[in-house]
């Protein structure tokens, strides 16, 4: 016999080790993609938003004469939130919890006015930028749980060897610190005064 | 957050908390035991079955070669080996039933492979057909039925729905599901389809009137939540099961009735037209998939109407005298199917898919993070009316159970109703002065208490007493009283219905028309009262329901976090519960004998089918026999 028992071991470890690196690879590259197409679909949504704020601030203008302030901070925050649109996810993540924070408040003040809430056209604009926010939360709920699946299993033990091995790098959360948000609401206001 | 908005609320501890990750991971263990369970189920009913059914395919094979062989003749090898499986049977009959004689393990192998294989064969051709014919219809056919439409844009509500669909899509991370509404009474939901591309939401209009957008979203959660969990993979082989059963019964009563024909025949039609459009192919596979359903059930009448017919011509005699083997067949295969469905593989299956349930409710709190919302909305649906019109075999994809579950619904009467009620009680006054019997009366202003209710009712009670009696003035306060609340209650007025007095009072002297009209008028309403109940579909197949019961579901809801009102809490008392202990001990016996009975029964019937069987193809051989040997000379 020619073929030794231990060549006959190595050889079926080695393709056992092979089968275990084409799987976690594999794995580990669908758990990225997820992760990208569930980044994807935020941008759709924030776009949507960035897109939907105009019209809500246009509508409300004419009938809340005393909210000025507050529309002007939505403008504000819209279009620090679209400048930033092509930084990476945690700059994106601050601006747009920003905006997210000044249309909540708008769409929370504007319940003080009975005639606004009498127009058709008002109440269709309030329940799409309400599902938009919405679908932004759901969305960034559904992202971050993907993430941090990805982030899991990148760290986990003979997995993050492979992981070192091909390159895979940690994706971040779509999450803003309370003292981050805070920062930028001031820096809003703020700009909003040197404005007038 | 302010402290006494703190104090204020219940102090909130579950026993036992559970994350709804862990849950969802304790779900899907429980689908896979209950799927290991049933599949070892199917296995078991396959038996008897087979048992059954292998002397048919035996029976008819022989049949088809006698007349071919009365042609041209063939070789004797098939007929020798013909004889050495009858030597086999005989052999095996007698070492079991006689003891006599030797068998090796490998004729017994042999037996055994002989006996089960065709019938097994048999059943999983007619389970792939089953599956293959009806993968893609269904869905069209059962909305088509249910007469789903699509939501009115118009419609600022339907449209905040649709909104709510996309949003749980985007949370769980799916292709959204279309939106489709029924206009019915009932409130309930369900998720219909094959895959989770195809797969539609089906909303009664109540619904969206009765729950507020947090509740929807959490009914919504849990539907969509569904869908991703491959729920819609696992309703379609549960079914697919059902229909092959109806399939089966389908074909062993087609020699008899046209009922059964006419199932197979369109079956077949549906088969072979590719042509037609798909809604009316899916419309066409509802129908079908729907007859054999009803197949299953044990009041379909071809056989009886065989061979119960008055005056039969004399065809007909003769083809009673030809097809009685086939009547024990029948009687053994249906037998056989409505024990082991109703009790061993219905209920299994229906454990299977309560899991799933429990599951899509994990998964409804992981999209939403809001328990309390599903709570809400499943106590509220409980104490609606649920039934949904048409999809007859797809009951059990709702979200409530279409009949009605009742086990999660407040048992006190609500200060609301109990007002509206000494209202409308106080109101009647006038129409019938006082009854004596009664304390006084109770005004208006009457406060929400336990002691109110109590004498409230007690005076009513004593005003029907007293108009059962005779009495005009009560009996007509007692109609003035149960016309108000109906008006009162609308939708559901057929409730406080209340039989005619005057004939209550007559049929008490003995007025045999007054009788007789009660009785009509009592039949009336309890047919109606079966149009309110869903009709049951799988269900009724299964001695246990589909759906768990809503009470577990709220308990596992308030593990996971949920806080819902204290009526959900109402708990037996404690006599209660010795008598349903005591009648658990006496009954659980009483049914294992009774399910030892049933398995006797069958095994008589299947003896008897073989019998009958054989005494039916020595006939045939031996008419046979002779035509050869007229044909020889």
């Amino acid at each position: 016999m020619d073929i030794s028992y231990e060549l006959i071991a190595a050889i079926i470890l080695a393709v056992l080790f092979l089968f275990f690196l084409l799987r976690t690879f594999n794995r580990l590259v669908s758990m990225r993609n997820g992760v990208r197409s569930a980044w994807s679909d935020i941008d759709v949504q924030l776009a949507r938003r960035h897109d939907l704020v105009p019209n809500l601030v246009e509508t409300v203008r004419g009938y809340a004469t005393h909210e000025r302030e507050t529309l002007e901070a939505v403008t504000q925050a819209r279009t620090q939130a679209m400048t930033t649109s092509g930084s990476d996810i945690a700059t994106r993540a601050i601006a747009e919890m920003a905006l997210t924070g000044t249309v909540g408040n708008l769409l929370a003040r504007v319940e003080n006015y009975p005639a606004l809430k009498a127009v058709q056209d008002f109440l269709l604009l309030q329940e799409q930028l309400t599902s938009t926010e919405n679908r932004i939360a759901f969305a960034r709920q559904h992202y971050n749980e993907l993430v941090r699946q990805y982030n899991t299993s990148l760290a986990e033990f003979p997995r993050n060897l492979v992981a070192g091995m091909f390159g895979f790098s940690s994706a971040s959360l779509f999450a803003a610190d309370a003292a981050d948000q805070a920062n930028v609401q001031v820096k809003i206001q703020l700009s909003g005064q040197r404005d007038r | 957050m302010p402290p006494d908005s703190a104090s204020d609320a219940r102090p909130f501890q579950p026993r036992n908390p559970e994350t709804f990750f862990a849950a969802q991971r304790r779900n899907r263990r429980a689908t896979r035991r209950m799927s290991a369970l049933g599949i070892f189920a199917a296995m078991i009913m396959g038996v008897p079955l087979t048992l059954v059914l292998t002397p048919l395919i035996y029976a008819g094979t022989l049949l088809m070669a006698e007349i071919i062989n009365h042609f041209s003749p063939l070789p004797p090898e098939f007929w020798q080996s013909a004889n050495d499986v009858g030597q086999l049977a005989s052999r095996v009959g007698n070492y079991f039933f006689n003891h006599r004689g030797t068998l090796d393990t490998n004729a017994l192998i042999k037996a055994i492979a002989l006996f089960l294989l065709p019938g097994m064969v048999m059943a999983f051709v007619l389970w792939l057909t089953t599956v293959v014919l009806f993968r893609r219809g269904g869905v069209g056919g059962a909305l088509a039925s249910m007469q789903a439409r699509e939501p009115n844009q118009a419609d600022l509500k339907e449209l905040q729905l649709a909104d709510v669909v996309q949003e749980m899509a985007i949370a769980a991370g799916l292709p959204a599901p279309k939106l489709m509404l029924v206009d019915s009474s009932g409130a309930n939901a369900a998720a219909i389809g094959t895959s989770p591309a195809d797969a539609r939401i089906v909303i009664s209009r109540r619904l969206i009137d009765d729950l507020d957008r947090d509740q929807l979203q959490a009914l919504l959660a849990h539907l969509v939540g569904s869908i991703g969990n491959g729920d819609l993979r696992i309703a379609f082989t549960v079914t697919s099961v059902f229909e092959t059963c109806g399939l089966l019964v389908a074909i062993i009563n087609s020699p008899f009735g046209h009922q059964s024909r006419s199932a197979i025949w369109r079956m077949v039609r549906y088969t072979f037209s590719r042509g037609s459009s798909d809604s009316a192919r899916a419309v066409e596979a509802e129908a079908v998939a729907s007859m054999l359903a009803g197949g299953l059930d044990m009041n379909s009448t071809d056989v009886d109407r065989f061979f119960n017919k008055a005056n039969p011509g004399l065809l007909r005699k003769f083809f009673r005298l030809v097809f009685f083997p086939i009547l024990f067949t029948n009687m053994a295969v249906e037998l056989t199917l409505w024990f082991f469905l109703g009790v061993v593989v219905g209920p299994c299956m229906a454990l299977i898919w309560r899991t799933r349930r429990y599951l899509a409710d994990a998964s409804a709190v992981e999209l939403t993070r809001n328990p309390d919302a599903l709570a809400g909305a499943l106590q509220r649906l409980s104490e609606d009316n649920s039934a949904i019109p048409g999809g007859t075999w797809a009951t059990h994809l709702f979200v409530i159970n279409p009949q009605g579950d009742h086990t999660a619904r407040d048992p006190q009467v609500t200060p609301e109703q109990l007002r509206q009620a000494a209202e409308v009680w106080a109101g009647t006054a006038s129409s019938g002065g006082d009854v004596a019997t009664g304390p006084g009366p109770i005004g208006p202003g009457i406060s929400a208490t336990v002691t109110a209710y109590s004498s409230l009712r007690s005076e009513i009670m004593a005003a029907g007493l007293a108009a059962a009696r005779g009495d005009a003035q009560a009996a007509a306060r007692m109609q003035a009283f149960m016309q108000a609340m109906a008006a009162a209650h609308g939708e559901d007025a057929a409730q406080f219905h209340m039989p005619n007095l005057a004939d209550v009072t007559a049929s008490r002297h003995g007025d045999r028309e007054a009788i007789a009209r009660l009785q009509a008028q009592n039949q009336q309403e309890r047919a109606q009262r079966q149009d309110k109940h869903g009709e049951t579909g799988l269900q009724a197949q299964s001695f246990l329901s589909f759906h768990p019961p809503l009470k577990k579901r709220l308990k596992r809801l308030e593990k996971m976090g949920a806080r819902f009102s204290e009526g959900a809490h109402a708990r037996m008392s404690v006599g209660a519960r010795v008598v349903m202990a005591v009648l658990f001990v006496v009954i659980v016996p009483l049914l294992a004998v009774a399910a030892a009975g049933m398995l006797v029964v069958i095994a008589m019937m299947i003896m008897l089918n073989l019998v009958f069987l054989s005494l039916w193809l020595a006939v045939i051989h031996a008419i046979f026999v002779w035509l050869n040997a007229r044909w020889a000379e």
